[in-house]
């Protein structure tokens, strides 16, 4: 490792390393402007020039490799003249006159000022121009001040492996361009602000979608990267939208989230500074005037001799029926004509779309539906509901109480309200969002290896793994951040076998494409390993050494020829056969899967069948090969591990278990006998007709919107005696809430969530919630006091304490030891452990160490097309809308990319039915039907069709079967048969407005 | 901005309107598609093929379309914007379409000293052009400067797409356009 001095400074840099690596090791700032780290070092800009002795000029510190014995003078005369001389041609097109006097707004200004380059303008060249795009929601631009850095370019090209930026023409008029045609969209733009980020002119920025009101009423732009007025306060905490758990600076002004930036790129983070658009430019749902601030009551409640009874004759209760309102039930929402999709909105000859105008006015709650309700005070909704919880408990039984908890909610607020429910209501009826998504992970990873987390982490993917095997995971638009790391390792060299009914973006990418029909994976997963057995690939030591039961396997997969996976699946058997080979070989190979397997009624079978090819080919517990089941939900993996689910304690300890409950009653302080021995029910079981639940508590949950079969749903919800909701809006669900608490968005309270890879990251409150809305752990506090368990917690850090206490897995974790940016990837075993990023190196976490294979037949998915409904139906989300829209539809820059529902058509079925590209059509399964607009794509097969689950108006899950897997009851989201009609024949809805100019669904007419 | 002959390349083509909104039709289908295919396979990398792929969407089309950089881009696994940066930093792929007769005048020092410049003059007048190039309004013809011909003592030197025509002065243009109708 070559030794060298730095302005006398002795470093040591590893062999390759540059000039640069060793000044930054030592702390001396050797300025620059297009190196960028993890970026390729193009050394074009020459400001990094330093003197090296010995040679005749000067070198550029970024470009230049270390050499033994260098010695470096980082500020020398000529350096120094040198870089004068460079800031002061860059200012030759540089809008001198706007630098501000005193300070420097950006990188650049910066280095104007350090190396006192005059700002005076010198006569000549014009401003650069170049990339404009005007009306963009979200990120502007000024290349008047681009110094052609091309950080952008590499940034969007290497890190987000894009490439929608490139610098065109030459001499002068060289500038930065998007694709051929100046469009984003063509391009492959996703708004991730991956180029607003690396930008050290402001040359490209954003403005703030969660635009500040000022006095005036006009909206606070940003017209420069660094022009805001100043901000008071950074605040650290995790992205609430996926389970990648992306880190993000929030810029804070007036109790306001102004902005945010994401951390510096060489942070110990999981998204080392990057973000998606979601993270970047959709957080200002916080802010949206919808938030409930007040504690709302359904009127007809009222206080009579010190109880809470209903008066249907009360206020103006009578004027609904019981549980109703003055809205339209999901259902009729689904069948009222829809606006069509953009066409292009962003594309940029459509220059002036106009102001931004208020982004809460965009989608908002309609102010009809507050008119069932009155505003409350704290005292009274607590009092209410635990009167009616209570008064459950003892007339009804404690089973006729259930809890939707929250995967939004952090791991501190989950447990508090299972701990209320078990400890002080004496109900196991706990459940959350986790059975409708990784359920069935999580019973087949149960079954086969005791476990129920990733086994790997992400960074392992991205730079050992050999194979990457994804499967039923669209992951550059569920978990972009993640998908852009997997982009990075194909361009690495690793291998990509994509298998997914749809040809996502990854797909296009992939050495291997397995387009099986939806549900079939099992026949592919054993047609696979029937292949790996049939050459002789299988692990036979990993198999004999650290497994069970490998034999019945071998014999149930015999007779899945790759013929045979193939007429069932539809892939070519040549190419089940090179995937199987592919993945054996390795060396080593990671899996990933998602929705795309769990989402089944067979979803426990098909994750079965895939662990049983990654047992039998042994890629699991080394670096490189990991098992990554990508979580959905900011804290799906968490809420699960503090015990969110009906069949376990913390740390998926069971409560059927005397041992275990002793110890979890005795830290609650309540009686053993109090909490049940039997698991209580589960999310798909509660809502059943012939379910004991009479009363409910939702924390942060739209279940309305996000369960199969919604008709049934939300007649099932209002048929309830009593229904709570604490969330941060009147969304979907509690509309029928007798009482609904206000709580806090991620931004305005300290917690934990865990991400995908079991890293448990420190969230921090940066603003206070809106009005009287309450942090949620204190409205949780605050009931289990009221429901009679005492809660002596102040604040999450206090919490996290008892969970460590009652975690093994989580011992060591505590608030004080998360402050460090990583966070810690439970097991963490005691105070001095490190946590631990990758697992099962020698043993399984069963009794005897070892896994067990199960044998699995491929079954059919309970419904498939026919006669009358000939499509198959695949539902799941899209880049920019997040779950059942709560949050993702509030925020201006996202809505107005993705503002109407759409059905995917394959062009081929189009032109069969003849609708074009925007016209509305009615998709019907035997539940129910929704008018809905057609995008025609590519990306699904023909006779298959995909409609996002994000949209109120065009509910997909009105349409979705219910059939569940025996197992872990999640529902078939994934597969049912549909008809598809033309809505109204020859007639477009195809909408003159854009949406950015159009107003909120919400307020146009349902006839619109 | 003008863009005269300079080192940054004379070719600076003016859009004429109608030809941007024709929809793109794919050039490498059949037989282009086959000797593209064919050509890939003597170079290292697909990307390595961009110069001459654009020479055959230029020869097929007359002018290199950003939607043809698109189709390009695509074959070839780059970016639309890398494909683009290529195009427009050389000055022989057209970026707007020409006339039938592309008409490329010499105007580099040693010829613009014996009379390049009326040269051009003729030449724009005679066609009808007006401008450096623009395309005349029948469609026939489009003039630009360029950078030496390596025709010095010929001066001046002019080609017309691929014939070379030598020691063109203005009075010879009218006879010599008659040729190119």
């Amino acid at each position: 490792m070559p030794t060298l001095t730095i302005d006398g400074h002795t470093c040591t840099v590893d062999i390759g390393g540059t000039i640069l690596d060793a000044a930054r090791a030592v702390g001396i700032d050797v300025p620059t402007l297009c190196w960028y780290p993890s970026l390729t070092s193009v050394g074009n800009c020459r400001i990094c020039l330093v003197s090296v002795e010995g040679t005749d000029k000067l070198l550029p510190a970024c470009a230049t490799a270390a050499e033994d014995g260098m010695r470096v003078t980082s500020e020398s005369h000529a350096a120094v003249r040198s870089r004068q001389g460079v800031l002061g041609l860059l200012l030759e097109r540089y809008p001198v006159e706007d630098i501000p006097a005193a300070e420097a707004r950006n990188e650049f200004e910066a280095l104007v000022r350090r190396y006192d380059v005059p700002t005076t303008h010198r006569a000549g060249l014009p401003p650069r121009d170049g990339d404009a795009r005007d009306g963009d929601p979200a990120i502007r631009h000024d290349m008047s001040t681009c110094i052609l850095c091309t950080r952008c370019v590499r940034a969007c090209e290497e890190i987000q492996v894009v490439g929608v930026l490139d610098v065109a023409h030459r001499s002068d008029r060289a500038q930065i361009i998007v694709g051929a045609d100046g469009n984003p969209e063509h391009a492959g733009c996703t708004w991730c602000g991956e180029c607003v980020r690396v930008c050290p002119t402001g040359a490209i920025h954003d403005i703030i979608p969660m635009a500040v009101r000022a006095g005036d009423g006009t909206m606070l732009e940003r017209p420069r990267s660094n022009a805001m007025p100043p901000i008071d306060r950074t605040v650290r905490s995790v992205c609430p939208y996926c389970a990648v758990g992306c880190q993000l600076d929030l810029e804070v002004r007036d109790d306001t989230v102004v902005h945010v930036r994401s951390p510096w790129i060489e942070e110990a983070t999981p998204n080392r500074g990057s973000t998606c658009v979601k993270g970047r430019f959709g957080l200002d749902f916080v802010q949206h005037r919808d938030r409930l601030e007040t504690p709302l009551i359904r009127r007809g409640w009222v206080k009579r001799d010190g109880r809470w009874i209903f008066d249907a004759t009360h206020d103006t209760a009578s004027m609904w029926p019981r549980r109703g309102g003055p809205w339209e039930l999901i259902e009729e929402e689904g069948q009222t004509r829809k606006r069509g999709p953009r066409s292009n909105p962003l594309q940029r000859s459509t220059s002036g779309i106009g102001p931004l105008g208020d982004p809460r006015d965009r989608v908002a709650t309609p102010l009809a539906w507050y008119a069932p309700f009155r505003e409350a005070t704290w005292d009274e909704a607590l009092e209410l509901s635990a009167q009616e919880l209570t008064r459950l408990r003892d007339t009804s039984g404690p089973s006729s109480l259930a809890v939707l908890q929250s995967a939004k909610c952090s791991n501190e607020e989950n447990y508090l309200l299972q701990r209320m429910f078990r400890g002080g209501l004496g109900t196991n009826n706990v459940d959350h969002c986790t059975r409708l998504c990784h359920s069935s992970s999580v019973s087949a990873m149960q079954q086969a290896m005791n476990t129920s987390a990733a086994s790997g982490a992400m960074r392992e993917v991205e730079d050992v793994a050999d194979v990457i095997f994804l499967l039923g995971a669209n992951t550059t638009e569920s978990h972009p951040v993640f998908g852009a790391a997997i982009k990075r390792a194909v361009k690495r060299g690793a291998t990509l076998i994509v298998c997914d009914p749809r040809r996502i973006e990854l797909a296009s990418r992939a050495h291997i494409h397995l387009r099986a029909m939806p549900g079939t994976d099992v026949a592919v997963m054993n047609g696979m390993l029937h292949h790996i057995l049939a050459l002789g690939l299988e692990d036979r030591d990993f198999i004999a050494r650290r497994t069970h039961q490998f034999d019945r396997v071998r014999a149930a997969v015999q007779p899945y020829t790759p013929e045979r996976a193939s007429q069932i699946s539809g892939v070519p058997a040549a190419l089940i056969r090179e995937a199987a080979e592919r993945y054996a070989r390795g060396p080593r190979s990671s899996t990933l899967w998602a929705m795309g397997l769990t989402q089944h009624a067979t979803g426990t079978d098909i994750v079965t069948s895939l662990l049983n090819l990654i047992l039998a080919t042994g890629m699991i517990g080394r670096p490189g090969a990991a098992m990554l089941p990508i979580r959905g939900q900011n804290n799906v993996q968490g809420a699960s591990d503090v015990g969110a689910i009906p069949m376990v304690y913390t740390d998926y300890q069971p409560v059927t278990n005397p041992d275990i409950r002793h110890r979890f009653a005795q830290e609650w302080g309540v009686p053993d006998d109090r909490i049940p021995l039997k698991a209580g029910l589960k999310v798909t079981q509660m809502v059943m007709d012939d379910s004991p639940v009479r009363g409910m508590y939702i924390m942060g949950e739209n279940p309305i919107l996000s369960d199969p079969q919604v008709a049934h749903a939300e007649h099932w919800f209002r048929e309830l005696e009593f229904l709570a909701v604490q969330d941060i809006f009147l969304t979907e669900t509690a509309r029928y809430a007798d009482v609904v608490l206000p709580g806090s968005s991620f931004a305005e309270k300290d917690g934990t969530f865990v991400n995908t890879e079991r890293r448990i990251q420190l969230s921090r409150a940066a603003v206070p919630p809106p009005g009287d809305a309450r942090r949620d752990l204190d409205i949780l506090i605050e009931l289990s006091n009221r429901i009679g368990l005492p809660s002596p917690y102040r604040d999450a850090a206090e919490v996290m304490d008892e969970i460590a206490r009652v975690t093994p897995s989580w011992r060591g974790v505590s608030h004080a030891r998360l402050e460090s940016h990583a966070g810690l990837q439970y097991p963490v075993h005691d105070a001095e452990h490190g946590g631990t990023p990758f697992l099962f190196a020698d043993a399984f976490p069963t009794t005897d160490g070892k896994a067990t294979f199960f044998p699995v037949e491929y079954l059919p998915p309970a419904e498939l097309p026919d006669d009358a409904y000939p499509f198959l139906l695949n539902t799941g989300r899209q880049m920019y809308h997040w779950h059942t829209g709560t949050m993702t539809r509030r925020s201006f820059a996202l809505d107005a990319r993705e503002s109407t529902p759409i059905v995917e058509l394959n062009p081929a079925d189009a032109a069969a039915m003849g609708v074009g590209d925007g016209e509305e059509v009615v998709v019907a399964s035997r539940r129910a039907e929704i008018r809905i607009a057609v995008r025609l794509s590519d990306r699904v097969s023909p006779g298959q069709v995909f409609i996002p689950m994000h949209y109120r108006e065009a509910a997909v899950n009105l349409l979705t079967n219910p059939a569940l897997d025996p197992v872990a009851h999640i529902p078939e989201f994934k597969v049912c048969a549909v008809s598809v009609h033309p809505a109204n024949r020859g007639q477009s809805v195809h909408s003159a407005t854009t949406p950015l100019q159009a107003t909120s669904w919400t307020s146009a007419s349902p006839a619109e | 901005m003008s863009h005269g002959p300079s080192a940054s390349g004379g070719a600076t083509l003016k859009p004429s309107p109608g030809h941007h909104d024709a929809p793109h039709e794919p050039v490498f289908t059949g037989a282009t598609r086959a000797a593209l295919d064919e050509l890939i396979t003597r170079y290292p990398t697909k990307q390595a093929v961009l110069l001459p792929a654009l020479w055959m969407l230029q020869e097929a089309r007359g002018w290199v379309s950003e939607a043809g950089m698109a189709e390009v881009a695509a074959l070839l696994g780059i970016t639309p914007a890398y494909v683009k940066g290529v195009v427009t930093f050389y000055t022989m792929y057209h970026q707007h379409p020409v006339g039938k007769y592309f008409i490329q005048v010499c105007t580099t020092s040693p010829c613009n000293v014996c009379g390049a410049e009326d040269v051009v003059k003729a030449f724009l007048e005679t066609t009808g052009c007006g401008e450096l190039g623009v395309t005349s309004d029948d469609g026939r013809y489009t003039v630009i400067e360029v950078e030496c011909l390596g025709a010095c003592g010929f001066a001046t030197p002019v080609m017309v797409n691929s014939d070379f025509l030598e020691s063109v002065t203005p009075d010879t243009v009218p006879g010599l356009l008659a040729r190119y109708q």
